[in-house]
């Protein structure tokens, strides 16, 4: 429990730090409410996939999902061609927005759920099957668009998704904000929530305590396909276009995302809200750096470091090793894997 | 408690040990700031168009010029610092795009908060007031096609390589170097497109593959900067020297041995560090209100009568005349 509640205390305390640093060197505009809104809209499209990433985790067995960001380019490619074929963008605006929304959301899902069946019905490593899906899908993204950007233009619903304020807080965010909130509840206050972590913990055990392992499985799987889908309806909604290769890096920085987080890579752990905030902290350490006109490839390097950094404090009980005065007594006797379910 | 505040007091002391670097890096800024970007950084390409930005920062004292770009080839990366320097506030971008249409919202965006906005190597840009290319892309893949017909005898089997299907100006050049050899009923085009990922290695092992399907394969006509190294060396490789002719973009010092050994038949290009000085001096004539009319000199070589047209949007097009077709005779004149 503590050590939990010390990776949010400590995500916290990075964001304010990143923030009065940003303060500090930019005198002042760094906090701009336009900076600020301008971050908050970058942030929606991969905080959403990094959750998917962290729910693929919690479920234990090596569980992974390297298929989100193609799966949310396809969305979005074949979404905006399947609706672009019967309506018009500009004609009929907010029909055309919410068919493509709903397409995409739709593709996302059905594509988590392929993931999903493979893996529990077939019993894929999901590292292999998701790196397999993510070739697929981003191929099927190739052969729709001809390797070409696609067009979604900018509808009024859509464009508002992608562009407009709501009480001065991008509606992305919000919409990132909310969708966030869900999950997390879900995996509280839902029978699903206690499922995943109990199997992520001891798959054995699982089993045979009955649990629907493949159903718990196939929905993970699915919530995580859907959040890379509404990430395609975010990103189209932004950039007014989308395209099969958008963000290949996004691939390894929702994994980072989700890791120092301190999601379980084994499985059986995982908070929504420290995705999040450790999101929002690659967030603004990238916007610092650009702001300071640092190489990116300094950016690389300082992700890396707070990466280790977090592994360092979380596993290693770094705050003993620097003040030996101090060190609390740690039980050396092991600990039998209990649920831990405070998200 | 008390742990847990020790925990939080370690991790922000490491933090911040690792953040100071950063600090102090920027000043107040009074004079117009020009923010280059570029599709990604610490290639020989964009190195070599960062000493342009620099020549001119240098020239020009009352502009802040300066250049950045991301670290991967990835157009979400390169949004993101665009979208940084928008909301830093700087007054004008010149941006190389890694891809136009994923920029298209935040340029608009940028231009209604003011910021003018410089593109390059994009000529269907249409949120940009002004895109610079150094020469008319059509002309330049004819040119190059017209390079490889002559050494290929103007007959046989050739293909082409772009760096990615979506790279509009490699599809462009390709596409006019088939027009070109159309004129040429012995010349014939097999497995077109090959994507090179601007990967010297990637071409190379895929050029191999192209050489052992087609062994009478006479000519390869490429595109991105590395694609003359990957081909160059699996053609040496299989001692087809002389026999295969190549025909792409390159820059002269990374192909300098393959041009002597006569694996390149001849390399084209332009000249980075001018279009990125070009890019500049356009800004800083919009920023100074200033209109770019036909002919103009913007006082960069290969730039000094540009021809202005209307682009793709409401923004201009401004064409130079900067290709410079080199073999190995001539690429020591231009030796970068």
């Amino acid at each position: 429990m503590q050590k939990t509640g010390g990776q949010l205390v400590m995500l916290v305390a990075i964001n304010c730090l990143l923030l009065v640093l940003g303060a500090a060197i930019s005198g002042g505009s760094f906090l701009s409410l336009f900076n600020l809104q301008s971050m908050a809209s970058q942030l929606p499209e991969i905080g959403l996939l990094a959750i998917g990433v962290m729910l693929a985790m919690c479920a234990g067995n090596g569980g992974i999902d390297l298929s989100g960001i193609a799966l949310a380019n396809l969305s979005g490619v074949l979404s905006a061609v399947i609706v672009s074929s019967f309506l018009s963008s500009t004609d009929s605006e907010t029909a055309f927005s919410l068919a493509f929304i709903a397409g995409a959301l739709a593709i996302g899902f059905l594509g988590g759920l392929t993931n999903g069946l493979l893996i529990s019905k077939l019993n894929i490593t999901p590292i292999l099957c998701t790196l397999g899906t993510q070739m697929a899908f981003m191929g099927l993204a190739v052969v729709v668009s001809g390797g070409k950007a696609v067009m979604v233009g900018s509808p009024a619903l859509l464009s508002s998704i992608g562009n407009d304020m709501f009480l001065e807080v991008p509606i992305s965010f919000l919409i990132f904000v909310v969708v966030a909130g869900l999950i997390a509840a879900a995996l509280k206050f839902t029978p699903y929530g206690l499922w995943l972590m109990l199997m992520g913990t001891n798959p054995k055990a699982a089993l045979y305590a009955g649990f629907p392992k493949n159903g718990v499985l196939m929905a993970t799987y699915a919530i995580s396909g859907t959040l890379s889908g509404l990430a395609g309806a975010i990103i189209a909604a932004r950039n007014v276009n989308v395209k099969f290769d958008y963000g290949s890096s996004y691939l390894l920085i929702a994994i980072l995302i989700a890791v120092m987080a301190g999601v379980k890579p084994e499985g059986g752990y995982g908070r929504v809200i420290c995705v999040v905030l450790s999101a929002v902290a690659l967030q603004l350490m990238s916007s610092l750096l650009n702001f300071g006109g640092l190489s990116n490839f300094v950016r690389d390097f300082a992700w890396g470091l707070l990466l280790l950094t977090f592994l360092a404090v979380g596993r290693y009980d770094l705050t003993g090793f620097l003040f030996p005065g101090n060190r609390q007594p740690v039980s050396l006797a092991p600990r039998p894997h209990a649920p831990k379910r405070d998200n | 408690m008390k742990a847990l505040s020790k925990k939080m007091l370690a991790g922000t002391a490491v933090a911040a040990a690792m953040l100071a670097g950063s600090a102090g890096a920027l000043v107040a800024q009074e004079k117009p700031v020009i923010a280059t970007v570029v599709k990604i950084s610490g290639i020989p390409w964009f190195d070599r168009m960062n000493t342009g930005v620099d020549a001119f920062a240098e020239a020009n004292p009352d502009v802040d010029a300066s250049q950045s770009g991301p670290a991967t080839a990835d157009s979400a990366q390169q949004l993101q610092i665009i979208q940084d320097l928008v909301a830093k506030g700087v007054n004008a971008l010149a941006v190389v795009p890694m891809d136009p249409a994923v920029l298209e919202g935040t340029f608009k965006r940028a231009m209604e908060r003011g910021i003018v906005v410089v593109t390059h190597e994009a000529d269907n840009q249409t949120n940009t007031n002004a895109d610079v290319e150094a020469f008319d892309n059509a002309d330049y893949g004819a040119a190059l096609n017209e390079r490889l017909a002559e050494c290929m005898g103007k007959e046989g089997k050739w293909t082409t390589f772009v760096g990615s299907l979506g790279s509009r100006t490699h599809m462009q050049w390709v596409g006019a170097g088939e027009e070109n050899a159309k004129k040429y009923a012995g010349m014939e085009l097999v497995d077109p497109n090959n994507e090179s990922f601007d990967d010297a290695n990637g071409t190379y092992e895929k050029a191999k593959e192209i050489l052992r399907k087609h062994p009478d394969i006479k000519g390869f006509q490429t595109s991105a900067g590395n694609d003359v190294l990957g081909v160059g060396r699996a053609i040496d490789e299989a001692g087809l020297t002389g026999k295969v002719c190549l025909v792409g973009t390159g820059l002269p010092n990374p192909s300098a041995d393959l041009l002597e050994s006569g694996a390149i038949t001849a390399i084209g290009f332009w000249d980075p560090q001018k279009a990125g000085m070009a890019m500049n001096a356009v800004a800083k004539l919009l920023l100074a209100k200033k209109e770019v009319t036909n002919g103009l000199d913007l006082g960069v070589e290969g730039y000094n009568k540009v021809t202005v047209k209307k682009g793709a949007g409401e923004g201009l097009l401004i064409v130079g005349n900067g290709m410079v077709l080199a073999d190995k005779a001539t690429y020591k004149e231009h030796l970068f």
